[in-house]
């Protein structure tokens, strides 16, 4: 289309040219031929005295006294006014030495030639409208065809856009008669299926192994509790069993995660309900409340009754849970933690470390911010799944020495 | 009182029977499903402990076959599975409790005596340690006859400190009763020391010996001395 343009574009000049030199050429040939003709006719019978009379009868030729002295033939271009038309005309003019009664003369004669400026204008119109034609043709036929023609791949980049490897659904590309998108179709196809396979097996491994984990920890627990109970235990070796105690508490939990987590991408939980949002929250604020107090850290609230959202009860419970466990968690002595819920968005803000945290890797699973800490990095990227899930916007934002999680609705 | 373990993991049930064994509770063992419907069928037990995944079978088939038999055996399903339609398939097939692997032997022992509390119609609702009384339906604790106010938290506490008498409770076993399936989530058991010290202080106002005792300023035991 571009190119068609540039080449219609560049012709117009060059068709202008071209036409012109030739016609030039032609005026020349005939001033030349015609000058010819009088040289070898005429000229050896013209007397002096006809001179006059000879210039009388003929306006495009004339003899003229040899005044400036041509000694060969000269061709150039002249206006010249024009009684008629009463305007300037272009005139191609041919003036030859000629020697009449040994006396020298120039033979002149001229020849009326379009209007430069006339035959570029005609040019550039009949120029300009087939341009137009040409690209209004063009364009109704590429767009016609490229409609039609690239239907299928259109119909293939919307399928691949909106393919999620976690939501089950793989893209359903149709066979078309374009051999070219056929072929991607069913590259598409195998790709999307293989990558659903290694996901699915991915994720079915992550659940076996925190599966098969469970046993052996409940055995390790077990052995460990009848451990606890021989009369002989000295003070240092309790300790160490309560260590190994709290360890298996986090290996616990641990494994709990990475099963909530397995299971929230699975469709288990896709089933929404209509939850009074400040109900979840209060449901859990005794339990909360009393897990701040031993940390002395006051929780203030501001809840606005009847929200209502759409979701799944267990997933907003464990994301409310997973807010408050590490609005509680990661905070300090004495801290305080501010709740606020409205129809667009529930908010968690704590106190804590004075320093904002990396809210690009916040939300990765195993990342910690704070590598002594006991968390093992799954609290927040399960939230962040959850509120995913939901179609929820999750952000966090460090503001007046307040670290905010904020879930937009 | 006597119960039966249905679990294919040795290791586990063994410290089942040696932690319940102190307690007067005489455990059976069965590792399959075979040996399981064996004991179910020749003797009565007062509560059987059932483990779901067994090398032939699955446990609900042994839930199904007690249905079948009119059996009124109290069931405990212990089991790694913490799917939510695995719990209520287990209930709707009759089971009384679930408790998910891996849990607190102190926790499965006071699961075991509610269970057994309930399932005897000829018992009662009153359980008294000396001079403490506590009625578990109407939740109210009396000491010398005369009531005392505890929250409900408190009494919960009580039950779990009296059912392991003379046992080592840590105090993550302590905050996993306490807090249900919140506690593997906690970072901090601080708050059972709270509680503890509550109970000890209206136990103590009340005129009660003093049973709660701090094990190296770590676990807490009941004691009768």
């Amino acid at each position: 289309m571009m190119f068609s343009l540039a080449v219609m574009l560049l012709g117009v000049p060059l068709f202008f040219f071209i036409s012109q030199w030739l016609y030039l050429h032609e005026a020349d040939e005939a001033l030349a031929v015609q000058k010819d003709e009088f040289v070898r006719f005429y000229l050896p019978e013209i007397k002096e005295d006809e001179i006059a009379v000879f210039n009388k009868l003929g306006s495009d030729v004339q003899i003229e006294k040899n005044e400036s002295g041509i000694v060969k033939d000269t061709m150039y271009e002249r206006s010249v006014y024009n009684h008629m038309d009463k305007d300037n005309e272009p005139f191609r003019i041919l003036k030859s030495p000629v020697t009449i009664n040994n006396k020298p003369y120039v033979f002149l004669v001229k020849a009326n030639l379009v209007d430069n400026y006339e035959l570029a204008k005609s040019t550039l119109g009949i120029f300009t409208v087939i341009i137009v034609i040409l690209l209004a043709g063009l364009f109704i036929i590429t767009r016609r065809l490229s409609i039609t023609l690239w239907k299928p791949f259109y119909q293939t980049l919307e399928q691949i856009e909106h393919f999620e490897i976690d939501k089950n659904s793989n893209p359903k590309l149709a066979p078309n008669d374009i051999e070219e998108f056929n072929r991607l179709n069913t590259a598409l196809n195998k790709l999307a299926e293989r990558n659903t396979l290694i996901y699915k097996s991915q994720k079915e491994f992550i659940e076996n192994a925190a599966h098969e984990l469970q046993t052996p920890i409940a055995i390790f627990k077990g052995k460990l509790e009848t451990l606890l109970q021989r009369p002989d235990v000295t003070e240092e070796q309790f300790e160490i069993l309560d260590k190994l105690n709290d360890t298996t508490t986090r290996l616990n939990r641990l494994n709990t995660n990475l099963l909530l987590l397995s299971k929230i991408e699975s469709k288990q939980y896709n089933i929404p309900e209509k939850l009074v949002m400040n109900a979840v929250i209060n449901q859990k604020m005794d339990f909360f409340q009393e897990q701040a107090m031993a940390k002395n850290i006051s929780i203030n609230t501001s809840l606005e009754p009847n929200i209502i959202v759409n979701a799944n009860l267990f997933l907003t419970e464990v994301l409310v849970r997973n807010l408050f466990l590490n609005a509680i968690n990661h905070n300090i002595n004495n801290g305080s933690i501010i709740i606020v819920l409205d129809k667009n968005a529930l908010t968690f803000s704590n106190t804590g470390d004075s320093r904002s945290l990396e809210a690009d890797k916040l939300f990765e699973r195993f990342s910690k911010v704070n590598p002594s800490s006991k968390g093992n990095g799954l609290g927040l990227s399960i939230i962040k799944r959850i509120a995913d899930n939901n179609n929820w916007k999750l952000d966090y934002f460090f503001k007046d020495n307040l670290h905010t999680f904020e879930v937009r609705f | 009182m006597k119960i039966l373990v249905i679990e294919d993991e040795i290791e586990i049930a063994s410290s089942i029977k040696s932690y319940l064994k102190s307690n007067d509770i005489l455990c059976e063992m069965a590792d399959d499903c075979e040996t399981a419907l064996e004991k179910i069928a020749l003797y009565d037990y007062d509560c059987i402990l059932l483990d779901l995944m067994l090398p032939d079978g699955d446990g609900f088939a042994i839930l199904k076959e007690l249905k079948k038999q009119n059996k009124s055996d109290g069931v405990i399903i212990i089991s790694a599975k913490e799917a939510l339609e695995t719990k209520i398939e287990g209930f709707n097939l009759g089971a009384d409790d679930y408790l998910t692997k891996p849990f607190h032997l102190s926790e499965l022992l006071v699961r075991i005596q509610s269970l057994v509390r309930r399932k005897n119609f000829n018992g009662s609702n009153i359980i008294t340690f000396n001079e403490i009384e506590i009625d578990t339906l109407a939740k109210s604790v009396k000491i010398k006859d005369k009531k005392i106010d505890c929250t409900k938290k408190e009494i919960d506490l009580l039950l779990f400190l009296i059912g392991n008498k003379n046992k080592v409770l840590s105090k993550s076993a302590i905050a996993e009763h306490l807090s249900g399936d919140m506690a593997d989530m906690l970072d901090n058991h601080d708050f059972v020391y709270a509680h503890i010290k509550n109970l000890k202080k209206k136990l103590k106002e009340s005129g009660s010996a003093d049973y709660i005792k701090s094990v190296y300023g770590i676990g807490y035991k009941w004691e009768n001395d």
